[in-house]
């Protein structure tokens, strides 16, 4: 990484004034199923313009851990706090207003509907445009506007006017991506962004992952199996297994870590 | 362009009507007809086909439109105006009490209710003999000649048909505005996938039941216009048989474009006036239309046309 | 006093017949998830076989032969039309094609039969009341609850201990597993689709020796049907029969004090139930919603 967008990512990522701190913190959440116990006790700090990966072997409780996060489900046990704020309580819509805003393992896309569409309703939505029964010929330029700029970013030029369910699967999941950003995340999560895709359309996807980390500032935290992708892009790495956090660092120091090779090894067996 | 052209062009013809219909041995009266259940299907499909919501009572709202014009001209005041808008108030203002009742369901059990729900107002209307004339139907009324200050508007057949196609464009344009905003893509939004939408922070229900009350203000709007037709109304205008005729017309026309449900309500109003003149039968080839409409043309005939399109 | 025993115990007994009718529609709607709007139809199929077979066989001839070809013509349907449809997940198209049927065998019936209404001769041996006071308690109306009864307690016995039974427990839970499990989904739904025809049929034949046979009779038991199903809660058939029989009492006990309202009472307990559980008597949260 170059020392200036170090030094952007340092800007945009400094917390918002009057406020110190993690802009993410899960403090000893869990969340039981029962008899499992999917997520365990699990204290967890990200700070703004952060790039992390979550990994962790099959049933670590990964994509609990991100429905916590998002709002999904409550957790049976402890707080979770956003910007210094307790969130614990809040619904995902509510979430989603503070700027939480998540894609999911699987494709959730309106498929009918055009790739601009698809986009679209996510830009009014950020905007709150939902409840209006009419749009003025000037809102609707600064929408499409907007949309294309998406678009844009995402890469996807040339293909707004395409129904998103014909699509291949790894644009399918970019257009997941753009609408995600259409909400003006400040924290983005990603379950499995690249999972079922081919070599190349991963590689666009990792490629566009780190460009909104680096070009738009923007603070990531994802899960992800394909081990190339997390120790090539995450700047730090927590490991999840059997519901706790099994190890956290620097990528380098978790491939040495011994307790993550015996997890890993572990599930293979 | 193109969509532009045929659009002028339907309208003409619908200008046109009064003249070119009786020469192909229609009555203007049928005319009236179709733009009616045109505007009750239509309205019923910003539900239905755009917001996904599968509501299978709306006579109910179309019948307490009728009711409603047909009680005000008969108890309150002799005036058109002021007995459509007193029907569509009535028929808007059930559906919009009603709808939060409704909102939250899903899939079967949203038609479910909204079936039975319908029946509510059907036993009213049937068992409130004194005011509603009960099985016999509300008569007694007729619709009023409108007075702009000096000038008279008689409403005989053709001018009552002149206003219905007024309404009919009033309520097309509404519709159109409502499809083309942002609350008209988050009825879309909701009907492909009512998660992903959500996770967006948009709380679903609040827009399901928005798009059950609008649905309910046209298709009682239609109602009025319906009862100053026939200056006759009965509860077999909110009987649940009725809402399944509105379903299948907007189904056969098809459900997932603007003008399907026009398309559908011109076969199925013609088909059961024709029908209904050689046969006694008739319920059972209505039936048969229901079987055939959902094993061989789902999709509709505007909807196969698209396709037909798509592939070209 | 006497009013009222003699309305309410009219009603339990109209109650037994949305009981059932909802048995079967509740049993349809959680395996085959279709809303058979054609039900009434079978019903009515059911009473009228019985009728025109009742000369020949008897009446308890009849009461057999009737539900058991509802259930036979409920086969034939399910599997010529609601088959090729299972695959459309919208309801929508089921509820219109069940919609086309009631139609037809309401349309087909009145021309078959004649619109007038008709009798069913039932034997005097229990059509005679059993108590002078309470004159309306005949023989035949107690005969209904009994075969009510027997008809539940054989349905729960079947869900409850036989392989079937609990097949079709599971599938109403996860059809889906059910199906990986290697049980043959399209025979079990099938099946079920004839269960349910099975008991709108034996709501109609004991209804016929009530109420008398006309064309509509189907159509006009089906919406109370409806309600007794969102009253006892959805998904659970339990509730369907507890809601039928509590619509049904409710119109009767209705009808002594204000007789024009004896039909809006059981919508009106509907709304009512809408507003304050929503997810009805017995019906599981979050289920349908």
């Amino acid at each position: 990484m170059t020392a200036a967008t170090m030094e952007r990512t340092g800007q945009d990522g400094r917390p918002p004034a009057g406020k110190t701190g993690p802009l993410l913190r899960m403090d000893n959440v869990s969340r039981h199923f029962g008899t499992l116990k999917a997520v365990d006790g699990v204290t967890f700090e990200m700070h703004a313009g952060e790039l992390r990966a979550v990994i962790g072997p099959n049933g670590a409780g990964k994509t609990t851990f991100f429905n916590l996060i998002s709002g999904l489900l409550p957790p049976t046990g402890g707080k979770v706090i956003f910007e210094g704020e307790d969130i614990t309580g809040q619904t995902i819509v509510e979430r989603v207003a503070k700027g939480i805003v998540r894609t999911f393992q699987i494709t959730e896309v309106l498929p009918d509907l055009s790739v601009f569409e698809n986009i679209r309703i996510g830009v009014e939505t950020a905007l709150r445009l939902n409840a209006r029964p009419w749009i003025s010929r000037r809102e609707r330029a600064a929408i499409n506007s907007r949309v294309f700029e998406l678009i844009d970013i995402v890469n996807l030029d040339g293909k707004a006017n395409r129904i998103v369910g014909e699509l291949a699967h790894g644009d399918q999941r970019v257009v997941e991506v753009a609408v995600a950003l259409s909400a003006n995340p400040r924290l983005l999560l990603l379950d499995e962004p690249t999972a079922g895709m081919g070599d190349h359309e991963t590689d666009h996807m990792v490629d566009l992952i780190r460009r909104l980390h680096r070009d738009q500032g923007m603070t990531i935290l994802f899960i992800e199996h394909d081990m190339d992708i997390v120790f090539g892009i995450a700047q730090r790495i927590t490991v999840l297994d059997q519901g706790r956090v099994l190890a956290e660092g620097e990528p380098d120091a978790i491939s040495a870590d011994p307790r993550v090779r015996a997890a890993y090894l572990g599930s293979l067996e | 362009m193109n969509r532009i052209i045929a659009i002028a062009a339907i309208w003409v013809a619908l200008v046109a009507l009064p003249w070119w219909l009786p020469l192909i041995g229609g009555y203007t009266a049928l005319g009236s007809k179709v733009l009616i259940y045109a505007i009750a299907t239509m309205g019923l499909n910003v539900l239905l086909g755009f917001t996904g919501g599968l509501s299978f009572g709306q006579a109910a709202y179309f019948g307490l439109g009728a009711y409603g014009a047909g009680m005000t001209l008969k108890y309150l005041a002799p005036s058109t105006p002021l007995a459509i808008l007193i029907g569509t108030l009535v028929g808007g203002a059930a559906a919009t009490l009603l709808g939060p009742l409704v909102m939250r369901r899903r899939g079967i059990y949203f038609a479910m209710i909204t079936i039975a729900i319908g029946q509510l107002f059907y036993f009213i209307m049937v068992r409130w003999n004194e005011v509603t004339g009960g099985e016999d139907g509300l008569a007694g009324f007729s619709r009023q000649d409108i007075h702009f200050g000096p000038w008279l508007y008689r409403l005989d057949e053709t001018n009552f048909y002149y206003l219905v196609l007024l309404g009919f464009t009033v309520a097309v344009a509404v519709m159109w505005m409502v499809l083309q905003s942002p609350l008209g893509h988050t009825f879309v939004a909701i009907r492909e996938n009512r998660r992903r939408i959500e996770f967006l922070g948009v709380r679903v229900e609040r827009y399901i039941w928005a798009a059950f009350a609008i649905a309910g203000f046209i298709t009682a709007f239609a109602g009025t216009l319906n009862a100053l037709l026939f200056n006759f109304t009965s509860p077999q205008d909110l009987h649940w048989i009725l809402s399944g005729n509105f379903v299948i017309m907007i189904v056969l026309g098809g459900m997932r474009s603007f003008f399907g449900p026009l398309i559908g309500v011109i076969i199925f109003v013609v088909a059961q006036d024709y029908l209904s003149s050689i046969t006694g039968n008739w319920m059972t080839f209505i039936g048969m239309i229901f079987v055939l409409i959902v094993l061989l043309f789902p999709r509709g005939v505007l909807g196969i046309l698209a396709r037909r399109v798509e592939v070209r | 006093m006497q009013l009222l025993l003699f309305n309410a115990f009219n009603g339990l007994i109209q109650g037994v017949f949305y009981a059932l009718m909802a048995l079967g529609l509740a049993l349809i709607l959680s395996l085959n998830s279709v809303i058979n709007m054609a039900h009434g139809g079978f019903l009515v199929i059911g009473a009228y076989l019985a009728y025109a077979l009742s000369p020949y066989l008897g009446f308890w001839g009849a009461l057999v032969a009737g539900p058991i070809l509802a259930a036979a013509i409920g086969l034939a349907v399910e599997r010529l039309l609601i088959r090729p449809i299972y695959k459309r997940t919208d309801p929508l198209y089921s509820l219109l094609l069940t919609f086309g049927l009631a139609l037809i065998v309401e349309d087909m019936t009145r021309t078959i039969w004649g619109p007038q209404g008709l009798p069913l001769e039932i034997p005097d041996v229990i059509n005679s009341p059993v108590s002078e006071v309470y004159f309306f308690v005949t023989g035949y109306r107690l005969f209904v609850i009994v075969i009510t009864t027997a008809a539940v307690v054989g349905l729960y016995l079947l869900l409850r201990y036989t392989l079937l039974g609990i097949r079709i427990r599971a599938g109403i839970n996860d059809l889906e597993t059910t199906a990986a499990l290697g049980v043959n989904i399209y025979r079990l739904r099938a099946l079920n689709f004839g269960f349910g025809c099975l008991f709108a049929g034996l709501s109609g034949v004991l209804a016929a020796g009530v109420l008398g046979l006309t064309p509509p009779m189907g159509n006009s038991l089906i919406m109370p049907s409806f309600v007794a199903i969102i009253i006892g809660g959805v998904g659970s058939l339990f509730g369907a029969v507890v809601g039928g029989l509590i619509i049904g009492l409710a119109a009767g006990i209705t009808t002594t004090y204000y007789p024009a309202a004896s039909e809006a009472v059981i919508y009106l307990m509907m709304l009512i139930v809408l507003v304050v559980r929503p997810r009805g008597l017995f019906g599981e949260e979050g289920l349908f919603e």
